[in-house]
């Protein structure tokens, strides 16, 4: 694991700067992050629109992530405290992985819903909330890449990836 | 060809944020972003309702306060 960071500032900036690399791995699309030092934490990071991908059918990726910067023995690391991450195929759900803990929703667990037209009785099954363990971002990156046919825009597309997953 | 670019990052003031929201609410919703935000609260939007409530819903406040 990398060694922490000496202030939030700076745990916060290297989390910015990572992130908007893991995202240039698909798309161009600016990020937009809320002001962290204009307001309570949890803080925010998103792709500023769903961003379409470059690949040989039309799919596009919605990501936002809610995060705080909390020191440990080690200095000072930014966690991950909720993300929607949702990838659409031909302007339909296809999946997406949600973790809202605050809210309104009592669905407070990581979970994942696909993208279907099949029912169970009468509940449609693309709004079933499917538990899963924390999803890290560079695990839906590696998805639109390897299984989807999104083509990577950056060459070190399976460094930046790992390095995340390390982080 | 692959490349080594960065994505640009813009940081928004709460101000900025807030217009956003309403922004995005307007496009994908057809409502201000003010009424997103009540409905949701009062329970009388599901975040998952769509895939864009639930990406507007991500986008508030996590903690509903602003500075």
């Amino acid at each position: 694991m990398a060694p922490g960071s000496r202030t939030p500032a700076e745990a916060i900036e290297h989390y910015r700067g990572r992130t908007a690399r893991l995202l240039a791995c698909l798309t161009g699309e600016y990020v937009v992050v809320s002001a962290y030092h204009a307001a309570d934490p949890p803080h925010q990071l998103e792709l500023l629109d769903l961003a379409k991908l470059r690949a040989p059918h039309p799919l596009r990726l919605s990501v936002g992530e809610h995060y705080e910067a909390r020191e440990d023995a080690d200095g000072w690391r930014v966690e991950v405290v909720g993300y929607n991450y949702a990838i659409e195929h031909d302007g339909r759900d296809l999946v997406s992985y949600h973790w809202h803990p605050e809210g309104e929703s009592p669905i407070t667990w990581p979970h994942m819903h696909v993208g279907t037209d099949t029912h169970v009785g009468e509940r449609w099954f693309g709004k079933v909330h499917l538990p899963t363990g924390v999803v890290g971002l560079e695990r839906v990156v590696a998805l639109a890449i390897t299984e989807l046919g999104a083509k990577p825009l950056r060459d070190d597309w399976e460094r930046l990836i790992a390095e995340a997953a390390d982080r | 060809m692959a490349t080594r670019t960065d994505n640009q990052i813009r940081e928004l003031n709460p101000e900025e944020w807030a217009q956003r929201v309403d922004e995005q609410a307007r496009k994908y919703l057809g409502m201000s972003g003010e009424e997103f935000e009540r409905r949701l609260r009062a329970g009388e939007i599901d975040i998952d309702d769509s895939p864009a409530v639930t990406r507007l819903a991500m986008m508030l406040p996590p903690n509903g306060t602003r500075k």
